[in-house]
């Protein structure tokens, strides 16, 4: 029997929650594939609360959610193969990190030799091995978060769940963390992160889904974003000599939405709907009057820019 | 990129395919994982010294009564060590120290983990909503059962053991079947008022003011009329004591109920309180935010 595509990917349909009157994410519809996959949004935005109608702990108000074709309402079948890493920063009273571990995973029907394997493994990839024997009360913020991450993998899940998996890190454990999801999305993972680290999700993200207000404001590979924005106007930062001269020459184009000079007088940021005819227009604008430039930043060079532009900028809006 | 086959996540159990997920062989697994988790946290926390100290009173007060001169007013009067224990038993183990205990104990199995924010670790196992109920419910009689059968225990040795005669009483008179009678009372208040208690921990957030509700209830069974002191714990597990006490010249008679309908009732209602801790467990959702 062929599997459904549904199977291979996660999907909400019409998924809506609402908490009494207030709004959790509306109407979502999504089908992520497999790869890194990154939640973006403000706090409140809805990342957490679709995170958690995924794997159940919440029910959604309307709609249908499948994480590989199976049933958040299954715990008994989406669990061998999901692990997620909840933002709560919380644990078990009384265990030290090898007995949260291998007692959790004891819970999922695992004989006590592969469940001290399965621990002994996933504590090595977060580097916890020596601290494993400690109470987890008395571990640090960074320590608890990859605590948290080794329960999640432990049992080799083919979907993970991270929200906000780097709160708390330092650039070291950083840096570690998102070199072991990219291992693991090699391997054919699903991974979901929500962050609000934007230029590190930036870095690992095969797609992004945007959110704001509970909405699913934008969807898809970082570039297929950046395309949604095509009729929006884009921010250019340029810092420069004699800003007044160039948001003179500027606003005359048509293709020019808005012009602002700093605060301190030495730059301007200028909002275009035509990147490349401003930047042909700065060029002629510096040959003709002999202009300084110190820089030239747009602003929408990572999924920062994006989430600027598609969710503060349009406030509520849905693109 | 390619997306791992689910049914080949390496970590699972070698039984645990697609039919066996549902085998009693795993459930059994599971349930002994949650046991090993939760009783150590039951025993070691330090929520465990109140229940020491609650298991411990009615210990200390027949321990003193059996030390202090004058205490014990015949040492001969073996009817005087059953109508003791009797008493205490009755008004103060069962009414008082089992009921409460109870309430801590099973009120607290998932209320306390809401309030710790770590009830989501099993909601994420692959574990069936029901069984890990009924894993909890297991955990709180295991424990309750362990300090209020060791109390009872203890109390009856304290109450009989001043007396003479201990050796006919018990190997050719009626004390080693009062003994295990209460025993076995014992273990009925616990799964009775466990599943009560259970029950009440998913529909209120404090399971504190039902109980005084249901503790109110229980105490004025006796001059409840006979159709609504059915509706109790407390007049099943009465029914069942060896020694049955006066209620007073307020209290409305009725008709003691027997031990063969008596048993059964209390299980046909644990039972049908645990169904319902199982139907609400299974639609529970996890928003620490709003406790």
């Amino acid at each position: 029997m062929s599997a459904s595509p549904d199977d291979r990917r996660i999907v909400f349909a019409d998924v809506s929650k609402f908490y009494g009157e207030v709004l959790g994410v509306n109407r979502v519809n999504l089908s992520i594939p497999p790869g890194i996959t990154s939640l973006v949004g403000p706090n409140g935005s809805g990342k957490t609360t679709l995170m958690n109608l995924m794997v159940g702990l919440l029910r959604p108000t309307q709609g249908r959610i499948r994480v590989l074709g199976m049933s958040p309402e299954r715990p008994e079948e989406l669990f061998p193969h999901l692990g997620y890493s909840t933002q709560y920063d919380a644990f078990p009273r009384g265990l030290t990190g090898w007995q949260f571990i291998a007692g959790y995973l004891r819970v999922h029907g695992i004989g006590r030799d592969e469940a001290e394997a399965l621990t002994s493994r996933a504590l090595e990839r977060v580097n916890l091995t020596e601290a494993a024997p400690r109470k987890v009360a008395g571990y640090s913020k960074g320590m608890r978060q990859r605590i948290k991450l080794a329960q999640a993998i432990a049992h080799q899940p083919s979907v993970l769940i991270l929200d906000e998996p780097l709160n708390g890190l330092d650039p070291m454990a950083r840096a570690e963390v998102i070199g072991l999801l990219t291992e693991l999305a090699a391997g054919g993972l699903h991974i979901l992160v929500s962050s609000h680290i934007l230029h590190e999700v930036d870095r690992i993200s095969d797609q992004v889904i945007l959110l704001n207000g509970g909405y699913v404001v934008a969807e898809g590979h970082i570039e297929g974003v950046r395309e949604e924005m095509e009729s929006h106007p884009i921010q250019i930062a340029v810092r420069c000599s004699r800003p007044s001269l160039l948001a003179s020459r500027v606003f005359e184009q048509d293709h020019v939405v808005e012009v602002k000079i700093d605060d301190d007088g030495g730059g301007l940021l200028v909002r275009t709907k035509d990147a490349d005819r401003f930047y042909l227009l700065l060029n002629d604008v510096v040959v003709e009057s002999g202009l300084t430039i110190e820089s030239v930043a747009p602003n929408d060079a990572d999924v920062q820019a994006v989430y600027q532009y598609l969710i503060e900028g349009n406030a509520g809006g849905r693109s | 990129m390619s997306v791992s086959n689910p049914a080949a996540s390496p970590a699972l159990p070698a039984n645990a395919g697609s039919g066996s997920r549902h085998s009693w062989g795993l459930w059994r697994r599971q349930v002994a994982a949650i046991l090993r988790l939760e009783i150590r946290k039951s025993f070691l926390g330090k929520r465990a010294f109140g229940l020491y100290f609650l298991a411990l009173m009615p210990v200390i007060i027949l321990g003193l009564k059996a030390v202090v001169p004058g205490g014990v007013h015949d040492a001969a009067d073996l009817s005087e060590a059953k109508m003791t224990f009797a008493i205490t038993y009755q008004a103060f183990l069962l009414r008082l120290v089992i009921f409460f205990g109870c309430v801590e104990i099973f009120g607290n199995l998932i209320r306390r983990e809401m309030l710790d924010r770590s009830l989501h670790y099993y909601f994420l196992a692959p574990v069936r909503r029901e069984v890990l109920a009924a894993a909890k419910y297991l955990t709180g009689l295991i424990v309750s059962y362990s300090l209020f059968g060791a109390s009872t225990l203890a109390t009856f040795a304290l109450a009989y053991g001043p007396h003479s005669g201990l050796e006919l009483f018990f190997l050719h008179g009626p004390g080693f079947a009062h003994l295990m009678a209460y025993l076995a009372v014992t273990f009925l208040a616990c799964l009775g008022y466990g599943a009560v208690f259970l029950t009440f921990g998913f529909f209120f957030k404090s399971p504190a003011i039902p109980a005084v509700v249901v503790f109110g209830w229980e105490a004025i069974n006796f001059l409840l009329p006979p159709v609504l002191k059915k509706i109790s714990i407390i007049y099943y597990l009465q029914a069942l004591c060896p020694v049955h006490l006066s209620e007073g010249p307020f209290a409305l008679l009725a008709d003691a109920t027997s031990p063969w309908l008596a048993v059964p009732g209390l299980f046909v209602v644990t039972a049908a309180l645990l169904a319902i801790s199982a139907w609400k467990v299974r639609r529970m959702e996890i928003s620490y935010e709003e406790d």
